[in-house]
């Protein structure tokens, strides 16, 4: 059986979305991959997205451990709650970032189905632009813990700010993984 | 059809001032490079070149977080001429046999209503003090699928030994 398998892929289109999910997901795999190419059409250099599981907005089931670089001096943040409902805070560019400009997140969620553990995710972020100005870019890590033992079977991406849709031409690539 | 494909895997059996995979077929929907990285100048660490289709030209942007010592540090860099790592890979002043790791993404490569992204990680040195770890993002400033990439060190040749692969990933 190959490892992986297409779960779901979609690409926005025109006129964009408020808000991205895949739900009824299956519990036969392992792991489940999420790919991001994403861009916001905020007017301004980015817009943070909360990614939810399972539709859960509960702020306390939330936490999130970031390093992040958007100047010269990197920072490490840890949130112990989620201020909203959500890991704390993948960015896309916005609609004042150089134009047809998308940027990257790609999240793991291990041993997704489980029904013992909580959840963790680990989730690699870029705010991709052409600008060396603070703020104008990021870069980051997130370790994030769910803390619920329900298996996942919902992802969900929007706009923390809700001041733009998700822009089209951004995609969604969810995989499911399988061990032997 | 599987999801993910090995479009072609390099391993040097001698030197290499670059290393270059063309004919890039635009029927995946994200690409995945992964590499052992050293190099023949007598350095610690390096910076890994990366250039898009032939393309020289000042259209780079670079952003990057590294550690290598109790202060992390970052940069960020426009008008560059080509995507690159801070460091991030292997020189031959480190035993032999010690190469660094690299794992470049490259989302929607094929997508030409899209500039070009990629994520970078690296981590490299693991047993001399100039270590280094890191995670970046590249752009190139152009909508063209991408057909060829091209990899050049930023001093020396690639040394024998050093492997490159690059991936596929399907989306349906």
């Amino acid at each position: 059986m190959a490892a992986f398998t297409v779960i779901e892929h979609e690409e926005i289109a025109t006129g964009g979305v408020v808000s991205w999910s895949e739900t009824s997901i299956a519990a036969s795999y392992d792991h489940l991959l999420l790919k991001v190419s994403g861009r916001s059409e905020r007017s301004a250099y980015a817009d943070e997205w909360v990614v939810t599981l399972n539709g859960s907005t509960t702020t306390s089931e939330y936490s999130s451990t970031i390093l992040k670089a958007y100047s010269a001096t990197p920072v490490s943040e840890r949130y112990a709650t989620s201020v909203r409902g959500g890991f704390i805070w993948p960015k896309a560019p916005g609609a004042l970032a150089l134009a047809d400009t998308f940027g990257s997140l790609t999240m793991w969620i291990p041993n997704y189905a489980n029904t013992a553990n909580f959840k963790q995710v680990l989730i690699s972020n870029a705010f991709e632009n052409d600008s060396t100005t603070d703020y104008r870019w990021e870069v980051q890590q997130i370790a994030g813990l769910f803390s619920s033992t329900a298996a996942i079977t919902a992802i969900g991406v929007t706009s923390r700010s809700g001041l733009g849709d998700i822009a089209e031409f951004s995609t969604f690539t969810l995989y499911g993984v399988t061990g032997a | 059809m599987a999801v993910i494909e090995a479009i072609a895997t390099q391993y040097l059996e001698a030197d290499a001032a670059t290393v270059t995979f063309g004919s890039i077929p635009a029927s995946y929907e994200h690409l995945q490079l992964r590499a052992s990285l050293r190099s023949t100048s007598g350095v610690y660490a390096m910076r890994l070149k990366i250039n898009l289709n032939g393309d020289t030209g000042t259209n780079y942007s670079n952003h990057n977080v590294r550690g290598s010592t109790s202060s992390p540090t970052a940069y960020a860099q426009t008008g560059a001429a080509y995507i690159q790592t801070s460091d991030g890979m292997h020189g031959s002043s480190l035993p032999p046999g010690e190469y660094a790791s690299f794992i470049m993404d490259i989302l929607d490569y094929a997508n030409t209503n899209k500039n070009t992204t990629c994520s970078l990680m690296a981590g490299s040195a693991l047993t001399h003090t100039d270590n280094r770890v890191q995670f970046g993002s590249g752009l190139w400033d152009n909508t063209a699928a991408i057909t060829t990439i091209l990899f050049t060190p930023n001093a020396g040749s690639f040394s024998r030994g050093c492997e490159f692969t690059l991936y596929g990933l399907n989306s349906a």
